[in-house]
């Protein structure tokens, strides 16, 4: 089948625009979000209440990858049950990019939960912490099922076993068989 | 049915029934600020006509800071009761909105349509709101004279609650 499609024409001014252009538009794009990332930089007081970094300043995918895992283990103030991570709520965008910021200065996992446990309680933690009254929560699941398997055990144990006595003339029969 | 497994059973589910059923009837929005009693987060945040305003600045009256937005209907009831108070307490105590996630043409519209109280601040990325743990919009915060957080209110205020909590932080 022919092509129906035009031949390419010589390159004019007007084909090497876009080409032209394109640097241009990419400084623009960096100057913007530059921008953007300076007016969401962190103020004196919110590192003086973090402290110094204990993790690694993290970049590209193993951000992006850390970011999803420490998202997820916040609690979306506006939803319910959901995480940081997974709401599409301003307010959860919102704490998702900051936690993405405190990764970027290198601020641990512990440091970025605690820093919005300062202003939201620890009700902004998924999982309560394993300490005090919250210890209930982690070993009551684990006692629960230790003590069923334990009473199903000591049921099994103790129930008698049940002797069909119509077969037992057979079983007798069986035996006497057996000693011929 | 055996007894005894009843008993045993009612014994082990009834507590954690019991545990679940307070925890499904509280409002994360009712839970105390912990920033109660503390110095409050300080910030510097910008006005919508530019001006820097720094929380550090206003010590010696009392702050009330209050997140608002006008997609909020709790908010746009309780303004005009803002509007009064700040009238009522000029120049003994400082009125600061800050806009939550809202735009600021649209803060400035209805400012223009139906007038402002103090200082309307932008935050941008919501960085202020998440250092107050703020949950929803309208929050108020009140910041006694020496800069420590001493009330939270959750929802529209009223004139007479707005006034007694400021005379507390006095």
């Amino acid at each position: 089948m022919k092509s129906r499609g035009k031949r390419p024409g010589p390159l004019t001014p007007l084909h090497l625009a876009p080409m032209l252009l394109a640097p241009v538009l990419l400084a623009l794009v960096l100057c913007v979000s530059s921008a953007s990332a300076q007016e969401f930089e962190l103020g004196a007081d919110e590192r003086r209440q973090l402290g110094e970094p204990l993790g690694v300043a993290l970049t590209g995918a193993a951000l992006e990858t850390r970011a999803h895992e420490v998202g997820s283990l916040l609690r979306c103030p506006v939803c319910q049950g959901l995480s940081v991570f997974d709401s599409p709520v301003p307010a959860a965008r919102a704490m998702q990019a900051k936690v993405q910021l405190l990764l970027e200065a290198g601020y641990s996992e512990g440091q970025i939960l605690n820093y919005f446990e300062t202003s939201y309680g620890e009700f902004v933690r998924l999982s309560p912490k394993p300490e005090g009254f919250n210890l209930v929560v982690w070993i009551l699941p684990v006692l629960a099922t230790l003590l069923g398997l334990g009473l199903v055990a000591v049921r099994v144990k103790r129930a008698p076993v049940e002797v069909d006595a119509t077969l037992e003339a057979y079983r007798e029969r069986v035996r006497k068989e057996v000693a011929e | 049915m055996n007894r005894t497994a009843l008993v045993v059973g009612l014994f082990l589910s009834l507590p954690l029934l019991v545990f679940l059923a307070l925890g499904f009837r509280s409002d994360p929005k009712t839970i105390d600020s912990p920033l109660l009693g503390k110095p409050a987060p300080s910030f510097e945040l910008v006005d919508l006509a530019g001006t820097p305003v720094a929380l550090e600045d206003l010590r010696g009256k009392p702050v009330l800071v209050n997140f608002w937005a006008t997609w909020c209907q709790p908010c746009i009831v309780e303004h005009p009761v803002l509007q009064r108070g700040a009238e009522r307490w000029a120049g003994r105590a400082h009125f600061l909105g800050v806009i939550y996630h809202d735009e600021e043409d649209a803060i400035r519209r209805f400012v223009a349509r139906r007038g402002g109280w103090g200082s309307t601040l932008v935050d941008p990325g919501s960085s202020v709101a998440i250092r107050y743990g703020v949950y929803g919009a309208p929050e108020t915060f009140i910041i006694d004279t020496e800069g420590i957080v001493r009330r939270k209110v959750t929802g529209a205020m009223t004139a007479g609650y707005l006034d007694r909590i400021l005379s507390e932080a006095s």
